[in-house]
């Protein structure tokens, strides 16, 4: 989950009036958000689909509706400012879209400078995929002479001094020395010209999606203040656009609209009308299990930020504010409803489905193994699936094939294992210096590449079982392996083999139907020793289904 | 305790060394016990000590040093002093040059020497010159002594016949004792001398009768065929004292809690089912309505294979309706608004959440009604320290039926907590990318006096069920399988719930 730090004081100036930091936890968690204070300092943990609460203005706008503060849809004025963005055809196979505003009369402190940093940076990481699908651009609107040219450049065409530097840089520069550039190079990769951001006076704003120019930045004198996001996503950059400049709203800044100009094409950005959505009452409370009238879901629905815009029997239409970028469908709403009664208000009932409840019989079976193999003495182990190479084969002194991870985190872990015994072999290493005997089994787990199957591997559960010291003998184990066969009702006939992994002439297999069950025997020295062990090891394994 | 009992419970020595203590008038030596009892000392300490336990003899222990021939000395108690050998010599031959006298003696070499020395020392002889020759002749002192013996020969004797401690050992011959000590002819021991004295309450205990039986210290296959065994008497053990401890196969910890688990959902109705360990992207992603460019489906979260290279999609009427619901929505939703790409649906990856089951069990089973559970392996791109494993276990389940409501959700969250001992639960909103409306639920571990989140559940969205053909509302839970046996099991390190060290497994108490 995102999760972004505000300041209690500031949220509570936002909200309008001081509350209880008990009580202002309490509530944040009765409308998903999870809280965390230490001082003055409030961690919030925000749900991955509202990014609109990303912004303490965000969090505070949704309170004041949950509290009765300020109910019902924020209205935004949005009057057009004499910005216009143009946009070169030279974007389109790279970046292609913008979306961007204004936001005058702002008096900004440094706190607010801070919070504006730190929802630029939430945004860019969730709802932009790390600037991938969007990038957002803030300058002090008075350091720029409009109209703006959105255009690309050629890597090394142009160079202008990026925040946090005292010189210019080309953009192939900034790639190669700003840790930004580092950070975010590989989006470029590929382009051979770069996005670039430039007012009429040829003066560089920024090179999304890497960094703005120092010569624009924002400062805590800033008066009005230029907004945009590029991006390959028009959806995204009018969301985080919208996202963006209605948070600067709850601080009573004024908002104004640009024109962008796409070749044969224009739009005016931000849009803030609200969306208009159906929400029926009776799907309401079958789904939450309530019996609300529509007046009452309308009340609940006004607190939770929407306006209601009509009200036709069993129909509520319900004006969403623009930032609600979340709402996908009528349940969408109705979890809305459903926190705006309260979820601690919600008492539980219990619906009579009437099923026979049952475990899965490979399962049962596992069981009943480990049942038989506890019942002989033998100690139960879980190890992981995930092994490597030299364990699952090298050490076998076994050669095979198994499923392989594409992205492996270490070389600890770069398969899947197809058998447990190497698994079995680390568990006695990792016990050497514990007193023998010692007498593992486990009941678990390998996967086998099988092209008939539909993801081209199956799970198989086996059981697998080994003695270290004392009883580590062929007749001794077999006599194990045989016990438990003969209680899980597997009717078997035993055959001589041999396998690499065991020694010559103490090896045998366990066959049902002509099909091999698994193996026994006492392993091969060179194998003990490669697992650093220095006392014979006898061992079974074998599939339970 | 009773002392017929006490008695009772005496090991035969026990009880023999009580005897003849009695014997030798309640006070003896350990050695002396044991030549008249015939045993050896060892035993008669090892009684001596179960019997100072009980209160029936008290041991008292004395050092003392003891005055011992050495072999040197040993041979000249027998054969007399080289001194007083070349002394009864000389008076039957006269003054005689030293060899003769010695072979006269039979002393040869470092003895001639040492007798030599001593006859100066105790003035018995003195040389003389006789015809240009030295020669030996007795003195008068010497002509005196022959008839006498002198102080260190009389405790030689004496300390030939046994030894002596040195406190016995007459004043008198304490300067002859220092001497034969120099002499390394007598050694000094330390010894300790332990003896025994009966107690009164030995004494009673004697007086009630202490009877000698046959003792065995095992019932055999023999005693009880014979009939023997009603003549013998088995000893008592001390069924206090501590032994070595066997410890029993066992289930694993954490095997434990999932068969906790594995046997409450049964009850309330759920089926269970499996999940692949390998899975395709289409059932572990697609088909919950996850965007093909969710956070979640990045490389840096779940692990994905190359090995298989391929999974097979299902009915190509299905990806196409799960590939509608993502681009632009299917029942009244309007989709995620992106291009579906049917090559990522084929990418196998390790299934990182067991929803990827549930919901291939919706798609066979779209008849209400609907209960299932399912306990398996997931796998997520992590590395593995005290907080987090690679690979780990998630319990979760389903139900589907008409006319299911959130509240019912509540409800049968409640009743597994109940279930599991833990009814304190609380409810606040939660998000899950496949599920609307969703809830997260603390509840009460009395064990840390904490309020924890363990649960996560919803209702699917149609996005997720319209694709599939399911027309009824579907409750999903699932619980924080890790944490939740992390506190049952009582353990801080994840890395635990897989620990595989056998001292630790002895070690740990079932659950």
């Amino acid at each position: 989950m995102p999760s972004i730090t505000v300041s209690y004081r500031d949220l509570c100036k936002l909200l309008g009036r001081r509350i209880g930091l008990k009580k202002l936890t309490r509530h944040l968690l009765m409308i998903g958000i999870d809280a965390e204070a230490s001082g003055d300092e409030l961690k919030l943990e925000v749900a991955h689909n509202r990014p609109d609460l990303l912004s303490p203005e965000g969090v505070a706008r949704v309170l004041k509706g949950f509290l009765g503060v300020e109910i019902g849809l924020p209205r935004y004025k949005l009057s057009a400012a004499r910005v216009t963005v143009e946009v070169d055809r030279s974007v389109k196979s790279i970046r292609p879209f913008i979306a961007a505003g204004v936001v005058t009369d702002v008096k900004l402190t440094d706190e607010i400078v801070a919070s504006l940093m730190q929802v630029q940076e939430k945004l860019h990481t969730s709802l932009c995929r790390n600037r991938r699908r969007g990038s957002i651009g803030v300058y002090d609107l008075d350091t720029i002479k409009p109209p703006v040219r959105y255009t690309t450049t050629l890597p090394d065409d142009i160079s202008f001094v990026p925040l946090e530097f005292d010189r210019e840089l080309t953009p192939a520069q900034i790639l190669r020395e700003h840790p930004k550039g580092i950070e975010y190079a590989s989006i470029m990769q590929g382009w051979s010209r770069y996005p670039l951001l430039i007012d009429s006076r040829g003066v560089v704003l920024s090179v999304p999606p890497i960094i703005n120019s120092e010569s624009t930045r924002v400062t805590s004198k800033t008066k009005q203040l230029f907004i945009d996001v590029t991006g390959e996503d028009e959806r995204v950059a009018n969301q985080s656009l919208t996202i963006l400049t209605t948070g600067l709203a709850e601080r009573g800044f004024e908002l104004r609209s640009v024109a962008v100009r796409y070749p044969g094409r224009r739009v005016r950005t931000p849009d803030l009308r609200p969306r208009r959505h159906r929400l029926s009452a009776r799907n309401a409370n079958e789904f939450i299990g309530l019996a609300l009238k529509p007046r009452g879901i309308a009340k609940i629905a006004g607190r939770m930020r929407y306006g209601v815009a009509d009200i036709r029997g069993d129909i509520l239409t319900l004006l969403a504010p623009p930032y609600r970028s979340d709402l996908m469908h009528e349940v969408d709403l109705i979890e809305d409803i459903a926190i705006g009664y309260g979820y601690d208000r919600l008492e539980p009932t219990l619906p009579k489905v009437v099923t026979t409840g049952e475990r899965t019989p490979i399962e049962r079976l596992s069981e009943r193994a480990r049942r038989v193999l506890t019942g002989l003495g033998f100690m139960e182990v879980m190890t992981y699936t995930l092994t490597n190479p030299r364990t699952n084969f090298e050490l076998m002194r076994a050669r095979g094939e198994a499923a392989e991870i594409a992205n492996p985190v270490s070389e600890e872990y770069t398969l899947i294992r197809n058998s447990l015994l190497p698994c079995l072999l680390s568990v006695l290493r990792a016990n050497r210096r514990n007193p023998l005997p010692q007498r593992v089994f486990e009941v678990g787990d390998i996967v086998v590449l099988d092209e008939g199957a539909e993801t081209g591997a199956r799970n198989v559960r086996r059981a697998a079982a080994a003695v270290i010291g004392e009883g580590a003998g062929f007749t001794h184990i077999k006599a194990v392996a045989e016990a438990l066969l003969r209680e899980l009702g597997i009717a078997h006939e035993v055959r001589p083999i041999e396998h690499s992994s065991f020694l010559e002439g103490r090896t045998a297999e366990f066959v049902s139907d002509g099909k091999s069950l698994g193996i026994v025997g006492e392993i091969h020295p060179e194998v003990i020793l490669g697992f650093e062990l220095e006392h014979p090891v006898a061992t079974f394994e074998f599939d339970l289904g | 305790m009773d002392l017929h009992a006490v008695i009772d419970g005496l090991s035969v020595h026990e009880k023999k060394v009580l005897l003849t203590l009695q014997r030798l008038d309640g006070r003896a030596g350990v050695s002396d016990i044991a030549q008249r009892a015939r045993i050896d000392q060892a035993t008669v300490m090892r009684a001596a000590l179960a019997l100072t336990q009980h209160g029936l003899v008290e041991m008292r222990e004395e050092k003392s040093s003891r005055a011992v021939l050495t072999r040197e000395g040993l041979g000249y108690a027998r054969e007399g002093l080289p001194e007083r050998r070349m002394l009864v010599a000389l008076a039957s031959c006269g003054p005689e040059l030293v060899d003769e006298v010695a072979a006269r003696a039979a002393l040869k070499g470092e003895q001639v020497q040492i007798a030599l020395a001593w006859l100066r020392r105790k003035g018995w002889a003195e040389f003389l010159k006789r015809e240009d020759k030295t020669v030996l002749g007795i003195t008068e002192q010497g002509g005196a002594a022959i008839s006498q013996k002198f102080a260190d020969e009389v405790l030689l004797e004496r300390l030939a016949a046994r030894g002596h401690r040195v406190d016995e050992i007459p004043a008198d011959l304490r300067e002859a004792l220092n001497t034969l000590v120099e002499r390394k002819l007598v050694g000094i021991e330390e010894e300790a001398r332990r003896e025994l004295e009966l107690t009164e309450l030995g004494n009673q205990a004697l007086a009630l009768g202490v009877e000698l039986v046959e003792e065995v210290s095992e019932l055999t296959h023999e005693l009880l065929v014979s009939g023997r065994w009603r003549e013998v008497k088995l000893r008592r053990y001390d069924v206090v004292a501590p032994g070595a401890p066997v410890h029993p196969g066992k289930v694993h910890p954490q095997q434990q809690i999932i068969d906790e688990l594995r046997e409450i959902l049964p009850e309330m109705g759920f089926v269970e089912i499996k999940s692949n360990l390998v899975e395709s992207e289409f059932w572990n992603f697609d088909a919950l309505f996850q965007a093909q460019d969710h956070p979640a489906r990045e490389i840096h979260d779940s692990l994905s294979l190359s090995r298989p290279e391929r999974t097979k999609l299902p009915s190509p009427a299905l990806v196409k309706r799960v590939a509608a619901a993502h681009e632009r929505g299917v029942a009244g939703s309007t989709g995620w608004g992106y291009k579906f790409n049917i090559k990522v649906s084929q990418k196998p990856v390790l299934c990182s959440q067991t929803t990827a089951a549930t919901v291939r069990y919706l798609a066979s089973h779209p008849d209400p009604p609907v209960k299932v559970f399912c306990i398996d392996r997931v796998y997520r791109h992590e590395k593995i320290d005290y907080k987090h494993l690679a690979e780990f276990y998630q319990a979760e389940g389903i139900v589907m039926d008409p006319r299911l409501t959130l509240r019912d959700m509540l409800g049968y969250l409640k009743q597994i907590m109940v279930k599991l001992g833990l009814p304190k639960i609380r409810f606040r909103p939660g998000y899950f990318p496949y599920t609307e409306p969703s809830v997260e639920a603390d509840v009460y571990f009395p064990e840390k006096r904490e309020w924890l989140e363990v649960l996560g559940a919803g209702m699917f969205r149609p996005e997720l069920l319209h694709p599939l053909g399911i027309r009824y509302p579907v409750l999903a839970w699932g619980i924080g399988f890790s944490r939740l046996a992390m506190i049952r099991l009582g353990i801080e390190d994840i890395r635990d719930l897989f620990n595989n060290d056998l001292e630790w497994l002895r070690a740990r108490r079932m659950v």
